[in-house]
């Protein structure tokens, strides 16, 4: 692009011009000499109307925001990992450009014109008022204006990409609504571009460049005020809010206070929360990947951040008005911020490793919930079983614990007793499920057959994870504080646990509690001993899940698919790694009642099964269950369902020919 | 004070079967103690009913005879009972454990400044009566240490009620004081629910079929199955969600929660999402092809076989059991 | 309407039980303990009976320091005040006398109505609420599935066997023994715990425990383990073993 400039400004004319048949061209931008008193006058009336009706509406927006409750758990800290996400999302676009390259990319020339335009901009308004400070003249200026000119282009063909996309094209996560704002904004924009460009193809004397000078201005003037009174807040807002959004994916807040129960009401959301949803861009990249919007259900994210976004700009920051539709029947607006909605969301945390302007939403769709169970609003017949099971029997699945004792004088499990290198945390999967089992059997095979020493804990509760995301503080705070005892009592030192829910919630959720042990999953485990475990030859294929808790919440992708290696050949689903498609189970939902629409699990499990691999490797007990039963319903003859830790135990040494090597 | 004391039941003139199964505890106590057993059969209009047990072998049949005694309360029945047992004196009085007898017997014994031992599953000498503590894990042996009557409910099933000795017995006619003004209950007529829709939680006998079963046009093998035996039918999710049986008859932890007095799972694997709908049953028969299913886990009793063949073998056998 | 729910702190449904050395009780060291269940029923009854007709509901319970946790529990879920009875030696006394100290305490709050469980998940002697009626000379109804309050009285449903109800119409004061199952259950809140922090628990002392009229002498393992039988033979053998099992032993038949 640099050089292409360079080469037009040495191949012109020493006076700058050059005769085109026809055609004036120019590599000067032409401005306008002269400009009367009246002329004056107008500019300077319309800078302050633009202003004025900018602040008219962006004023609200930041007392709102500002006025919103404090967010006691903010620190700037790590300020590291700010400035990259605002160097790599913000001004290198990179997350709009990887989740959806070509509209992205044509987004990306927009943001970056609109950069180059700054000084552009500015100087043309200022030479209306006479104290412009670039010159035409000088070479630096000249430039300056060329590179901008260049961006120019590429801004008004990006824009109309965008266009066509919006108004042609039509993807369904843009809503079924036609956006006639957008269109006017695309039409301002490319206006924008070809008054500029325009005036390099005008004389600098002619009455043209005048009608070329008012009409750039009075699309700036148009197109600032527009920016609060629509999405296009978020050229605005949105860099402030990927700089300071929460640190950690998915992260639930502390509660504060007495009087603190999560998001009730108004006066419950947070001025990150206000920030977040002011910044919504109503790209849809997060009802594109939620499997709740795909399956036929209520929950959009896009509506839940829409419907704070309205409550706040309905009621005000201070309101006591309930958040959720149910419990505000008298209002109108935003019903998809509901109750149905926000307990069909399976904290899967698509929509928020999707979005682009940083809007967290699990923590919003989680302090929905807080808000409706800490309080007892949340009646629902699945829901209240669940919290009575973990009340009564601690764990989830409402079973006596005697059951479990059964299962580790079954398997003749060593119970910890300090001396074991690693405690095995059985989970309530592992320790009830009889699939769960199967798996947490056959990893204490790779594990003896490893020589790594371990035992399971005597008694064991729910980590609290279903009660966390379905907002049950008291449950989830019980159950962590219950938790971190019996480690502590038992000296624990190193936990491995087969269910990425349980590793998550011990390793993060917990520590507003205290700090537990170290733990990890045993994809981590095993990928870190792989060199030691057998190699199966048999090429078998093999598609891998990966499980939302472990890909996206933990960031593990390549310990699971290094086991998978080792026992066939890998094969990649449609959507893999950091998109995912949920199993259905997370967030709760794997203990509430039957699903609306359609099934996510089916949805998946159909998925997986269409790539044709012989196998669907899990790393989750959680998603094998989901799947065991959508597999065996959507296909004659289904793949093998196997866990990462079947899939290694299979080719072990039976348990009598096994010789325990000291191989660490 | 001596002898044993039987306190039957009956509504509307119809015995209550589980009396018949505390006057053979009563027998069996009154011989092993050397002393005389006698039965109390009390109502308005007992006197077929009475006449009826005098072909036992019992000391005396006292029918306790008054119109307030026509619908059962527990005001006119204590105060009818106190009267009688104080009258006859006896060691020990034993009541056969039903919903009525949880009703009046402990304010009964009150009256006597003593505690009914409830539910009672064996006797052994002493006499000492055992007890289940903690829904059966573990028994506990009971003895009465005051002065008054001892008092005993007997648990369902615990004696054999066709066991009763014959023998002869006179029937004398007890008429109690009773004041309509010291009866503070109005019963009302008894009465079912319609049944609207499918209630599996409180089905006392459930089948239930899974996956095994293959095909929706095998279903009927197990209906009758169901039928034969009185259950209600119910199913797995995989049953319910390809439509085989409606989402009603759904029994886990995304459908009903059950507790019968038999659970019969055919052609169920047993997923935990399943058993966690089922665990509370009290007693679980399965049949199933997989020997390593996880139901069997669960089950009291299990069959490794072809369900197919089973279960219509099965259907004749409980058909011609009931006759 | 006032009304009060008594209620007893067992231990743990799930718990592995151990006898203790004297035989005559169980090992109680490393037991957890929580209400009763058919109790947890009479109390969610007593909060929807105040929900819909006001009123306050008293929770009341007998035990040593241990059993304030379970009273504490049920102001959480959103009784209004609890009363402790304390008394180390429920052991020593029988229905009787722990029925005695229970009506001692409540008499004195003169509720409109008592509620309790059907029966306790421990001891199963489903006694305590009738003796209370007979100590407080009031009515009672047992195994109530409904309570619906009439005109200065109630109409309730009572379960009987075999699928039968039987509506109940009785004056006030009255004691009802509640059947698990009738409502639904709430859940703990955050909400409800840090409400209950305000709420008043009264401890009285319980009279000293007189003689008993029935002694628990021996507990022990009953004898038969649960564990699974498998039926074999000929499909024929195998249904005429069901059969049999279904006679005598599961009754059904």
């Amino acid at each position: 692009m640099v050089d292409v400039t360079l080469a037009a400004v040495t191949c012109t004319h020493p006076s700058g011009t050059m005769l085109f048949p026809a055609m004036w061209v120019s590599t000067t931008l032409a401005e306008p000499a002269h400009f009367s008193w009246l002329e004056t006058g107008l500019l300077v009336a319309g800078i302050v109307a633009s202003i004025t009706l900018f602040f008219w509406r962006f004023g609200p927006i930041l007392r709102n925001i500002f006025h919103s409750k404090k967010d006691a758990d903010f620190s700037l800290h790590p300020v590291g990992r700010r400035v990259w996400d605002f160097f790599w999302e913000v001004l290198c676009q990179g997350k709009v450009i990887r989740q959806r390259p070509l509209p992205g990319l044509a987004h990306a020339f927009v943001f970056w014109g609109f950069l180059a335009f700054a000084l552009v901009s500015s100087n043309h308004i200022a030479n209306g008022l006479q104290i412009g400070f670039l010159s035409p003249e000088s070479y630096i200026d000249k430039f300056y204006f060329l590179f901008a000119a260049a961006w120019a282009l590429l801004v008004a063909v990006g824009i109309t990409g965008l266009f066509i996309r919006r108004f042609f094209v039509r993807p369904i996560w843009l809503g079924k609504k036609v956006s006639i704002e957008s269109g006017w904004i695309a039409f301002l924009i490319f206006l924008l571009m070809v008054s500029y460009l325009g005036a390099f193809f005008v004389s600098p004397d002619g009455a043209a460049v005048k009608a070329l000078w008012w009409t750039h201005t009075l699309t700036l003037l148009v197109f600032l005020p527009l920016i609060p009174h629509t999405k296009h807040l978020h050229l605005v807002i949105s860099p402030v809010t990927v700089f300071l959004k929460r640190d950690g994916f998915s992260k639930i807040p502390p509660l504060t206070g007495d009087e603190d129960f999560g998001l009730v009401a108004g006066k419950d959301v947070t001025q990150l929360v206000s920030l977040q949803v002011y910044s919504c861009v109503e790209c849809g990249r997060c009802t594109e990947h939620c499997p709740a919007a795909n399956s036929g259900k209520v929950l959009d994210p896009k509506e839940i951040a829409l419907g704070v976004r309205s409550y706040l700009n309905t009621l005000g920051p201070a309101s006591d008005v309930a958040l959720l539709a149910e419990a505000r029947p008298e209002t109108s607006f935003a019903p998809l911020l509901s109750m149905e909605a926000a307990f069909e969301c399976t904290t899967c945390g698509a929509c928020e490793y999707q979005c682009p302007v940083g809007i967290q939403h699990v923590p919003v769709i989680v302090g929905l919930r807080r808000g409706a169970t800490n309080t007892g609003m949340w009646e629902d017949t699945y829901g209240t079983k669940l919290f009575l099971a973990l009340e009564k029997n601690g764990n989830a699945l409402g079973l006596s614990s005697m059951e479990r004792d059964k299962f580790i004088q079954k398997e003749a499990f060593p119970i910890f007793d300090g001396t074991q290198e690693y405690c095995l945390w059985l989970g309530c999967m592992g320790g009830y499920d009889p699939k769960g089992r199967e798996i947490i059997a056959d990893f204490a095979r790779v594990m003896n057959y490893l020589g790594v020493t371990f035992g399971v804990l005597k008694k064991e509760k729910c980590t609290g994870d279903p009660a966390r995301r379905l907002g049950n503080d008291l449950a989830f705070q019980t159950l962590a504080e219950a938790g971190l005892k019996t480690f502590e009592t038992a000296k624990v030192q190193k936990i491995v646990a087969i269910c990425p829910h349980c590793v998550r919630t011990i390793a993060n959720d917990w520590r507003e509690y205290g700090i537990a042990p170290e733990i990890e999953h045993h994809s981590e485990f095993m990928a870190r001993h792989k060199d030691h475990l057998p190699k199966q030859a048999s090429g078998e294929s093999i598609v891998y899940h990966d499980p939302c808790y472990l890909g996206r919440y933990r960031d593990v992708y390549e310990a699971p698919r290094e086991i998978v290696r080792q026992a066939g050949t890998l094969v990649e689903a449609p959507r893999s790694h950091e998109r995912s498609f949920c199993c259905g189970a997370g967030g709760g939902l794997a203990f509430l009642g039957e699903e609306q629409g359609e099934r996510v699990s089916h949805i998946r499990a159909a998925e997986l099964a269409g790539t044709g691999a012989k196998v669907v490797g899990t790393a989750c007990p959680f998603c094998n269950t989901m799947f065991r039963d959508a597999l065996a319903e959507i296909s004659e003859a289904p793949p093998q369902l196997l866990d990462i830790a079947q899939l290694t135990a299979r080719a072990l040494p039976n348990a009598s020919e096994s010789v325990n090597q000291q191989v660490r | 004070m001596s002898g044993v004391l039987v306190v039957m039941e009956q509504r509307d003139g119809n015995w209550n079967r589980m009396s018949f199964e505390a006057l053979t505890a009563g027998q069996q106590l009154a011989a092993k103690l050397g002393v005389e057993c006698s039965a109390i059969v009390m109502g308005d209009g007992v006197g077929s009913l009475a006449v009826e047990v005098s072909s036992k072998k019992l000391a005396k049949i006292i029918a306790i005879e008054h119109t307030l005694l026509k619908a059962y309360t527990s005001d006119a029945y204590v105060a009818a009972l106190d009267q009688a047992v104080k009258q006859a004196a006896p060691a020990y009085v034993i009541f056969p454990h039903t919903y009525q007898v949880r009703d009046f017997a402990p304010a009964l014994a009150t009256r006597f400044r003593s505690v009914l031992i409830s539910d009672v599953i064996a006797m052994h000498d002493g006499p000492v009566f055992v007890r289940q503590l903690l829904q059966g894990k573990l028994n506990a042996d009971y003895r009465h240490t005051a002065a008054g009557p001892c008092f005993v409910s007997i648990q369902a099933g615990t004696f054999r009620g066709d066991a009763v000795e014959a023998g002869t017995a006179a029937v004398e006619t007890f008429a109690p004081t009773l004041d309509a003004a010291q009866i503070r209950n109005k019963p009302g007529e008894l009465f079912r629910e319609s049944a609207q829709t499918v209630d599996l939680s409180a089905a006392p006998v459930i089948v239930s079929v899974g996956r095994g079963i293959g095909e929706q046009e095998n279903i009927p093998l197990v209906e009758e199955l169901a039928k034969a035996l009185g259950a209600e039918l119910a199913a797995s999710r995989p049953i319910c969600d390809n439509g085989w049986l409606p989402m009603e008859r759904q029994v886990g932890s995304s459908g009903q929660t059950v507790s019968p007095k038999l659970y019969l799972a055919v052609g169920i694997s047993g997923a935990i999402q399943h058993l966690v709908g089922m665990k509370g049953s009290k007693t679980v028969i399965a049949i199933n092809k997989d020997e390593n299913a996880p139901i069997f886990e669960v089950a009291d009793y299990g069959v490794v076989g072809d369900l197919f063949v089973i279960v219509p073998a099965l259907t004749k056998a409980v058909l011609a059991a009931r006759g | 309407m006032k009304i009060l729910v008594a209620i007893k702190q067992v231990p743990e449904r799930d718990a592995q039980v151990h006898v203790a050395a004297d035989g005559k009780w169980i090992d109680e060291s490393d037991l957890n303990y929580t209400i009763n269940e058919p109790d947890a029923y009479a109390l969610e009854e007593a909060l929807q009976l105040k929900e819909k007709n006001g009123g306050e509901v008293v929770v009341v319970c007998a035990g040593p320091e241990r059993v304030t946790s379970t009273l504490r529990e049920a102001l959480a879920k959103g009784a209004d005040r609890a009363i402790h009875i304390e008394a180390d030696d429920l052991g020593a006394r029988d229905t009787l006398g722990v029925a005695q100290i229970l009506a001692d305490a409540m008499k004195a709050e003169s509720p409109d109505l008592i509620l309790t469980g059907l029966q306790s998940d421990d001891l199963g002697l489903g006694q305590t609420g009738v003796v209370m009626a007979e100590l407080l000379g009031i009515p009672h109804a047992t195994i109530i599935m409904h309570v619906e309050a009439t005109g200065g009285g109630l109409k309730v449903k009572r379960e009987l066997e075999d699928g039968w109800f039987q509506h109940v119409e009785m004056p006030l004061p009255a004691l009802l023994t509640i059947q698990s199952g009738g409502n639904k259950l709430r859940y703990a809140t955050l909400m409800g715990i840090k409400k209950a922090k305000t709420k008043e628990t009264k401890t009285v002392q319980a009279a000293a425990a007189t003689a008993p009229a029935i002694a628990l002498e021996r507990v022990y393992l009953p004898e038969k383990q649960k564990k699974t039988e498998m039926l074999t033979g000929t499909p024929d053998q195998v249904a005429a073993k069901i059969v049999e099992k279904l006679k005598f032993e599961v009754r059904v038949i």
